[in-house]
């Protein structure tokens, strides 16, 4: 048995035919779950300005290039286990970097008000065995965690729950498209235009104070009646949500203390975001965009975007993460002109643009540890297969013995 | 032989609207080989309404050029094969549709990755490939 790095539902069940140190076949994982198992098909090779060269020369040039720095910025560690991601957080502090995480344009705000405990929140062990109700919003599970119906939500035969999807749940979607989730949650898909949630959210809010909302009224009634009578809620909060109501967040914890019976659960994609957020949250009280000096301290110009935007960091070093993919073309520019050091297991858009690369084990595969799931769960990794790459935790750990 | 005239009209541009989502098909090609021809073909893409598309004159398969102050890229026409009540454009998150994306945050530190506002307008050009995605911000 294996874990599944795919995504933040860490699913433990993974039988894996491990033949000559490697896999021959994976079972029950999903598609993006097996295609991760069988690894990238590009592996990272060492190389300083995107020349061949030895994992100990690429090394002594990263330290070179962080001991020139004067704004270095540690960015990634969301797809590291929890072990490399502590070490990479006293690696920031020794340096006095900036860190933040890919939470801080994605699902960071939602994590960072569960862990203040401003949401109720539960396992997904609780939602497989009681959830009668169950919302999607901005949410396509079925695409970004594939398992999470099939394993813990809506057709699971849970303890409270033997009649399954057929009769003891109800599966709602709210998302201004179509999704795949939306497809199975059918006649309860509520569609809403682009930027749509935050009126959604009034509205039903007055729906469920027993007013008449304005609001598309005879459907939001509807759904308020369907809310009121769960015995166990929840909200999967999507990143579409989130990206919808940025601006005013608050207005979903204004929506979960109308509804007592629900809990709400961040979507989360990469495998071990949420571990970075706890790590980070536990050694400074925030969960993204810190920069050490001293003290910790949390501020908006520490988020990778506004330090792009604002060319404030003279260095990089980029974790399991793949930032010129991710992040939009038009902040680019400055990332591509500061020295990159991409310490990742594959070849990537960074790894392509990067100053010093330095390959490392694939977490969950040729090395092990833990990782948190997306409901707070810690999971083990076991390590499977037999590799000569250091770890990103060694990596980070020769980085810094160098301080 | 007659001249074709056409081709040195210019082909009428329309406004949309780019929602985009994930796909399990297109992020399994990620994780297999992201500078793969499969991950490209599912990346370089853009859905609409049967209706939508016949009101610009485009195709299931043609090529269009999709531009903005952040961007220019050329994608594959797609009819949605989902129910859409139209107006709306979809694209899978990927380099093609960041490219699209503006930097400002507007002080939260998000972009806005999942609506943005483009001109369409059919183009007999190459689908851009990563490439050139990336030498529009390196030198590489």
């Amino acid at each position: 048995m294996i874990t599944c790095t795919g995504c933040a539902l860490l699913c433990d069940d993974i039988e894996a035919i491990v033949e000559n140190n490697s896999i021959k076949e994976v079972r029950n994982a999903c598609r993006r779950g097996a295609a991760r198992i069988k690894s990238c098909s590009n592996r990272l090779v060492p190389s300083i300005d995107q020349k061949p060269t030895d994992i100990e020369s690429s090394i002594k040039k990263a330290v070179q290039i962080i001991r020139n720095s004067k704004a270095p910025m540690l960015f990634g560690l969301d797809n590291s286990t929890c072990e490399a991601q502590i070490k990479g957080i006293q690696f920031a502090k020794k340096i006095n970097a900036i860190i933040d995480d890919t939470s801080s344009f994605c699902q960071g705000m939602l994590i960072e008000k569960i862990l203040q405990e401003r949401f109720r929140t539960c396992s997904l062990e609780d939602i497989r065995n009681k959830a009668d109700v169950l919302v999607y919003w901005g949410s396509d599970a079925q695409d970004s965690q594939p398992r999470h119906l099939s394993r813990f939500s809506y057709f699971p035969r849970g303890e409270s729950r033997q009649r399954g999807y057929e009769e003891d749940r109800l599966a709602i979607a709210i998302d201004v498209r179509e999704s795949n989730t939306a497809k199975i949650c059918k006649g309860h898909f509520y569609r809403i235009p682009p930027k749509g949630d935050r009126e959604f959210i009034l509205a039903l809010i007055e729906a469920l104070s027993g007013k008449v909302p304005a609001y598309d009224t005879k459907k939001m009634l509807e759904l308020a009646g369907i809310l009121k009578k769960a015995e166990f809620g929840v909200i999967f909060v999507g990143i579409g949500l989130t990206y919808s109501i940025k601006d005013d967040f608050d207005i979903l914890i204004a929506l979960a203390d109308r509804l007592p019976n629900f809990n709400i659960m961040p979507m989360v994609g990469h495998y071990n975001m949420r571990g970075f957020n706890e790590a980070l949250f536990k050694e400074t009280g925030f969960v993204n965009k810190v920069k050490f000096n001293g003290k910790a301290v949390q501020d908006m110009k520490y988020s990778i975007m506004e330090s792009l935007n604002k060319k404030f960091i003279d260095a990089i070093v980029i974790v399991g993460s793949d930032p010129v993919s991710s992040l939009p073309g038009s902040v680019l520019s400055h990332l591509a002109s500061i020295p990159v050091i991409c310490i990742d297991p594959c070849m990537t858009m960074t790894s392509k643009i990067a100053t010093v690369t330095i390959p490392c084990a694939a977490s969950g595969l040729e090395s092990g540890g833990t990782a948190v799931r997306m409901d707070g769960k810690v999971i083990e990794l076991p390590k499977i297969i037999r590799s000569d790459h250091l770890t990103d935790e060694d990596i980070l750990d020769r980085l810094m013995e160098a301080f | 032989m007659s001249m074709d005239f056409g081709k040195f009209l210019k082909s009428p541009e329309y406004d949309i609207k780019i929602i985009t989502y994930r796909d399990i098909f297109q992020v399994e090609a990620l994780e297999s080989d992201r500078f793969g021809e499969e991950y490209k073909k599912l990346s370089a893409s853009i859905s609409m309404s049967k209706i939508d598309l016949q009101k610009m004159g485009i195709k299931s398969g043609d090529r269009v050029k999709i531009s903005n102050n952040f961007g220019s890229l050329v994608v594959q026409a797609r009819e949605s094969k989902r129910d859409e009540p139209g107006g709306l454009a979809f694209m899978v998150n990927s380099p093609w549709s960041n490219s699209l994306v503006s930097g400002e945050t507007g002080g939260k530190g998000i972009p806005e990755f999942k609506n943005i506002d483009a001109r369409i307008s059919l183009s007999k050009e190459e689908i851009t490939t990563l490439d050139k995605l990336m030498k529009a911000f390196s030198h590489i």
